[in-house]
């Protein structure tokens, strides 16, 4: 006996039993981490699957403190085997499924999958056709952004910046309206062209739209983006450098956002895309707030795009003479004589598309002989960029969870498929 | 028993429009109390104005007031199918009535005894105030520590969400009373020192003393006090940008999180009743208390009304806070807090010191 006193460290054995949710559940958290998160004086939050705000997606978050360590992203709740069920359905009838990950999306979705035909069979599109795809594309972008912009107002507590975004985007819906027939979800990109042709009237009315919309985006700036609340938020907050982005495989906007000059319609020009002048806009800090003003100055971007569209669009058919139908302007009346018997000739076709969110890729393996896919391999930007998503969160905090969420514009439908 | 009528109605509040028809209803029998009771002029001040009346009053249009400003920025219409005629002001009727026969789940977590008692018993630090919120000649309690006393019972409010937050034995519960009590320091200080400024500069702590001295309103004396006092409602009452301990997006209505029905009903208008509390408290110290424009045909009643009508005013003005910002992270209304609200606060003491010191006040 010294007579000091011993400093000895304390530790109380508190026995740990993860609940039995976990295992009955499949949640994906083995019993180690939840273990080790108890013994370590971690809080483990489940965001979601539902949640005010996000889609049907669980993160299972480890805190230390506010200070998120590890993510865990529980994804799946609305996945509906798209590539399963596209075995099962002519080619053309995948048409209408393989738009529904991205409904606001359709247009670039479209043209992913109807290349991969068109590839195969060395279908010759008329530049119409290829000119009112662009135009879909793009429609489809802007209300995609549109959209996310929405999403992560909403997120911050900004509902301004929620319901304006959301009212510009029913102009690009009436849009899609005038030219497809349906508010989203149009299925109008067909094999060998497009479903029908359109008027002047509707291009010089996208063209005011269009005109509408920058004037609307002013006053959106000014409330939201500039907000000192939102600058606040979202810089600095969720880095990706661009190793890291390169690393973890972000694409799209993300990926332009850490400073990576990649986008398939340059990169892999498709369309028409290489007549038309556009910039593609890159940041450099990789942060949320670059993410959100990439995806701004996208829209603008898309703007002038479809006024290039309006002014060069030439006149001519819109359905390929490689196709058997009656009209060159309008598929009714022989769309399953032209298109239900497509038949692919073995092997694999691939195709990259520039979707609103990041690069968007279609493969097709043929058997030759069915005329339906063999096998059809099919991957969304979210599920693409879920990692680098996941990687952002980590030495954030706990309230920043929801602004990198709609930095990163994720939606649970898109990756899941 | 008639002793206890003459002592009503030796001290009735006295208003000249409706005193034909007091007159008449003090002649019948049973009637004839109620009417004095609630004349009074300390039932008065604490049941009609500026207390639970006004209170239930002010619910009822700020809530209405808050979703139709929101919508009309909003390129939306706001409620109105409740009502369409008056423009929907009776959906918040028709939601406390959704509220009120919808099922208060107990969850089997929750400490039951206290989950179900603390959303009543916030009412208390909310009613308690009023006492000592003169408004005029109504008024319940005269004291020289009014205002000190008001402040010490507003902050009590934050103790109860707090509780109510621990009662309910939930992750985000938990999150959101943290976040509660780390907002309630940030605050604080700063509005305690706001009002402890314009303290000094009147030189008492009673409320009439106060607004009697008000010849020019202590907004222009003191606009540092004023824009600190201004701010720190703000996040005291956790509208946005600093709506953080409820945040929805993140934490889901934080310390309300398992409340339901009538109970939710209730904390979710805490926030309402704080901020009412909070303007009347601006408009003693700030905006001139109860003078205004004479009205000779109101009585008594011209006080309350003037006092009511600022710090309703007041309350419209700040609804439209929700429809500019988003909300900031706890650590930079902590810092916020910390150090540019409470460095003004500090500055505003200096400013009503220097303003008495020099003599400037009248």
């Amino acid at each position: 006996m010294t007579g000091m006193k011993e400093v000895r460290e304390m530790s109380i054995e508190v026995p740990v039993e993860p609940p039995a949710e976990y295992e009955s559940l499949f949640i994906p958290v083995p019993k180690e981490f939840v273990e080790d998160a108890y013994r370590k004086d971690d809080f483990i939050v489940f965001i979601g699957p539902q949640h005010p705000g996000s889609g049907h997606m669980r993160i299972i978050v480890r805190l230390k403190g506010d200070f998120i360590v590890e993510a865990i992203p529980d994804p799946g709740y609305v996945h509906r085997s798209m590539e399963k069920l596209a075995e099962n359905r002519l080619y053309v009838q995948n048409i209408p499924l393989l738009e529904r990950p991205a409904i606001m999306d359709f247009g670039n979705y479209n043209l992913g999958y109807v290349r991969v035909i068109e590839e195969a069979l060395d279908i010759e599109v008329p530049e119409r056709a290829q000119y009112l795809r662009v135009l879909l594309a793009e429609l489809g972008r802007i209300g995609t952004h549109l959209y996310d912009a929405g999403i992560l107002a909403v997120f911050m507590g900004h509902t301004t910046g929620f319901m304006w975004p959301f009212a510009v985007r029913e102009f690009i819906v009436e849009a899609l309206t005038h030219i497809t027939g349906a508010r989203i979800t149009g299925s109008f990109i067909i094999p060998g062209g497009v479903r029908r042709d359109v008027d002047e009237k509707v291009l010089r009315m996208i063209g005011r739209i269009i005109f509408t919309i920058e004037n609307r985006l002013e006053k959106f700036e000014r409330v939201f983006i500039r907000n000192p609340t939102v600058v606040a938020r979202l810089k600095d907050v969720g880095v990706l450098t661009r190793e890291e982005a390169i690393k973890y495989g972000v694409v799209g906007p993300f990926l332009r956002a850490s400073g990576v000059e990649y986008d398939v319609r340059r990169v892999e020009s498709y369309e028409v895309y290489d007549d038309l002048d556009f910039e593609i806009p890159v940041g450099d800090d990789g942060d949320g707030y670059t993410r959100f003003l990439v995806r701004v100055e996208e829209i603008a971007q898309s703007m002038s795009i479809i006024r290039q569209v309006i002014d060069r669009i030439p006149e001519g058919d819109v359905i390929s003479s490689d196709i058997e139908a009656i009209s060159r302007n309008d598929i009714r009346g022989s769309f399953y004589d032209a298109l239900a018997k497509i038949t692919l000739p073995a092997g694999e076709y691939t195709t990259l598309t520039e979707a609103a969110r990041g690069t968007l890729l279609f493969s097709v393996l043929s058997d030759g002989a069915s005329n339906v896919p063999y096998r059809l391999r099919f991957v969304t930007p979210g599920w693409m960029y879920l990692k680098g998503f996941m990687e952002s969160l980590k030495g954030e905090r706990l309230a920043d969870l929801q602004a990198i969420y709609g930095s990163f514009g994720y939606f649970p439908p898109e990756a899941d498929r | 028993m008639p002793g206890m009528l003459e002592i009503m109605v030796q001290n009735m509040v006295n208003i000249p429009l409706i005193q034909p028809l007091v007159d008449v209803l003090l002649k019948i029998p049973v009637i004839n109390y109620i009417v004095a009771l609630i004349l009074w002029r300390p039932i008065f001040a604490v049941l009609i104005i500026p207390g639970l009346g006004a209170i239930m009053l002010v619910l009822m249009i700020i809530v209405w007031w808050e979703r139709k400003l929101t919508a009309r920025v909003q390129w939306r219409v706001g409620p109105l199918e409740v009502s369409r005629p008056i423009g929907g002001i009776m959906q918040v009727m028709a939601d406390g009535m959704r509220y009120f026969f919808q099922e208060v789940i107990v969850h089997r977590n929750a400490h039951a005894i206290y989950f179900i008692q603390l959303p009543i018993l916030a009412f208390l630090p909310v009613l308690l105030p009023i006492l000592l919120i003169p408004a005029g000649p109504v008024y319940a309690i005269r004291s020289d520590y009014a205002i000190p006393a008001i402040v010490a019972l507003i902050a009590l409010i934050p103790v109860v969400i707090i509780a109510m937050g621990w009662a309910s034995n939930n992750r985000f519960a938990y999150i959101g009373a943290i976040r509660e009590a780390f907002m309630y320091f940030a605050y604080e200080i700063p509005l305690i020192f706001a009002v402890l400024a314009m303290m000094v500069l009147y030189g008492s702590g009673d409320p009439f003393v106060i607004v009697e001295k008000q010849t020019v309103p202590g907004i222009l004396l003191n606009p540092v006090a004023a824009l600190t006092f201004i701010i720190a409602t703000v996040m005291a009452t956790s509208r946005l940008p600093f709506e953080i301990p409820e945040a929805d997006q993140e934490i889901a209505f934080g310390p309300f999180v398992e409340y339901s029905g009538i109970l939710f009903g209730l904390v979710m208008t805490l926030a309402y009743e704080k901020l009412y509390l909070m303007s009347l408290l601006l408009t003693i110290l700030f905006l001139g208390g109860w003078n205004g424009i004479a009205i000779p045909i109101l009585g008594d009643f011209m006080p309350p009304f003037w006092l009511f009508l600022k710090a309703f005013v007041f309350m419209l003005i700040i609804s439209l806070l929700r429809s500019i910002y988003a909300r900031y992270r706890l650590d930079q209304a902590l810092r916020i807090g910390w150090s540019s609200i409470l460095a003004i606060s500090i500055i505003s003491i200096a400013i009503s010191y220097a303003l008495v010191l020099t003599g400037w006040l009248p």
